[in-house]
């Protein structure tokens, strides 16, 4: 048994890694996965605060890079579902700290004990990054509808192509389907026009994820909201389900959605 | 002014002659030619060529320094000169022994990955293709003619000596021509850049980004600017070439 090794980037910083991370450790282990989410976002980390687990933290990954504590200590089990283990970034050191060959090191330890490795990534494209995508061999890029976040997962796109590394899937966070109707925002064709990469899910901009991270109990947990059915789509599609995109604006489903088909064939509303 | 120095686009690099002209000469003249054309060079590999002057080590360290501030290495020195040859050795600068009559110079090959690829075109330039999208950050850089089959995205850059040929949308920056063939042509699918050259020319699109037309588009130096033209009214007026 080895896990699926799979890194949330974006480039451009707050467009909701953090969040996705923490929303889809939820809804995977919610299923029945065993699920290890890594917050490599070292001296910035929200990861624990984002699953209520910040009074929690004993070791983090500095801990365990430099031999304070083993593996299992390190990890910290969720409140609320039962395979769900957060190792913490550090909050006192920087990204120095850590470097890719520790992450690749790190996640061949917890690869046999779980079915999925979701790795947090920070911002930028410096060390950071490097230390986040080294030990993946998948990587969700998530971008909000708009030209600069598309621009820097372009170029994160670019920059993990160039290496070989080609298992790479695309969530559009924060869609405002008014918006983009109206011509405000870019349209989901838009952005897969541009990136040509197949669509994992999209999620509604929404209070509720907003809400839901402030009291440490991701949305996903909530599956009668817009954003925590999404977010449990997107499970659902990374476990190689065929889901549909639900609609986000109210009104007759398109064609495409009544078919059930995803990917580069959605309109721009679905989830 | 009298050019103290010569920049030359060959297909391994860029060769740099200097002439006869004093070093403080040389030094303002490459940092001119640096200064207004520096994009087109950036990111390469530089040989001198010194032929039979005699530069010393601080010489060769100016001139390498101004390079680097243009992102170029400075990588070989092509010189007949003793004094030059122990000079550049000493900086652990690559010597090539110049031939007085014939002072060809080699550039050291282009950085990783960007030798020449596909067969030789007709006037002589080999042609690169580049069969994937060319995304942000990324630069395409050949001194023939450059074929992307796939678009060039916002961010994205070709830098041609020859002509540029984009099978898709262009989005990013297209520069043909870049060591001054006034001759050289963009094509592309859609012709959406953020900027064009050709040669010294740069046309913008109009604030708000250009529309392209919803048909494969040339643009090509007319009258000394250049002109986008859609692809079937370029060739019913002949062969742009
Ligand atoms: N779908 C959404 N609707 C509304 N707010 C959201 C949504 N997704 C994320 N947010 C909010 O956006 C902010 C940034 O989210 P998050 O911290 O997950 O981004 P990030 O990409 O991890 O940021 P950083 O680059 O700083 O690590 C948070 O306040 C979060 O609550
Ligand atoms: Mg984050």
């Amino acid at each position: 048994m080895s896990a699926r090794i799979i890194t949330i980037t974006s480039g451009k910083g707050g467009v909701g890694k953090t969040t996705t991370v923490a929303n889809l450790g939820v809804a995977l282990s919610r299923m029945g996965q065993r699920v290890v989410v890594i917050d490599s976002d070292i001296g910035l980390r929200n990861l624990d605060m984002i699953l209520g687990l910040q009074n929690r933290i004993i070791y983090d990954i500095v801990d365990l890079v430099e031999g304070r504590c083993r593996a299992r200590q390190a990890l910290i089990r969720d409140r609320v579902v039962p395979e769900l283990y957060l190792l913490p970034a550090a909050q006192s050191r920087d990204k120095t700290a850590v470097s890719p060959a520790d992450m690749v090191r790190i996640c061949e330890q917890l690869r046999n004990e779980c079915d999925f490795i979701l790795v947090d990534s920070p911002a930028g494209i410096e060390l950071g990054f490097r230390n986040a995508i080294a030990p993946s061999d998948e990587f969700i890029l998530v971008t909000t509808p708009e030209y600069a976040a598309l621009q820097d997962v372009d170029r994160v796109l670019g920059i993990l192509e160039s290496e070989g590394r080609d298992q790479t899937r695309l969530i559009i966070n924060r869609m405002r389907p008014e918006l983009s109707r109206r011509g405000d925002s870019l349209t989901v064709d838009q952005v897969l026009d541009v990136l040509g990469l197949d669509l994992l899910g999209i999620v509604p901009e929404s209070e509720d994820v907003i809400a839901a991270n402030v009291r440490g109990v991701p949305i996903a947990h909530a599956a009668e909201t817009l954003a925590g059915q999404a977010y449990q789509n997107i499970a659902r599609r990374l476990l190689g389900e065929q889901v549909a995109f639900i609609p986000l604006l109210k009104g007759r489903p398109k064609w495409w959605q009544r078919l059930g088909l995803g990917r580069r064939s959605a309109g721009n509303d679905g989830a | 002014m009298d050019k103290a120095i010569q920049i030359k686009g060959t297909r391994e690099g860029l060769t740099i002659t200097l002439g006869a002209s004093s070093m403080p000469d040389v030094l303002q003249d490459l940092g001119h030619q640096l200064r207004t054309q520096g994009a087109f060079f950036r990111g390469g590999a530089v040989a001198l060529q010194a032929t039979t002057r005699a530069l010393t080590r601080d010489e060769i360290v100016a001139v390498r320094d101004l390079l680097a501030d243009y992102d170029m290495t400075l990588r070989t020195i092509v010189t007949s000169n003793d004094v030059t040859r122990q000079a550049a050795t000493q900086l652990d600068i690559k010597v090539v022994d110049a031939e007085p009559q014939r002072a060809v110079a080699r550039a050291a090959p282009p950085r990783e990955g960007r030798e020449p690829t596909g067969p030789s075109t007709g006037d002589g330039m080999r042609g690169m293709l580049v069969k994937r999208v060319v995304r942000s950050g990324q630069t395409v850089r050949h001194a023939g003619h450059v074929v992307v089959i796939g678009d060039v995205n916002v961010g994205g850059e070709i830098l041609a000596g020859g002509d540029i040929v984009v099978w898709g949308r262009l989005r990013g920056l297209a520069h043909a021509g870049c060591y001054g063939d006034e001759k050289a042509l963009v094509c592309a699918l859609e012709l959406a850049p953020q900027q064009l050259r050709i040669a010294q020319h740069v046309a913008r699109p109009a604030e708000g980004g250009r529309r392209a037309g919803d048909e494969p588009e040339v643009a090509r130096v007319a009258d000394g600017a250049i002109v986008v033209e859609p692809w079937d009214q370029a060739r019913r007026q002949g062969a742009p070439r």
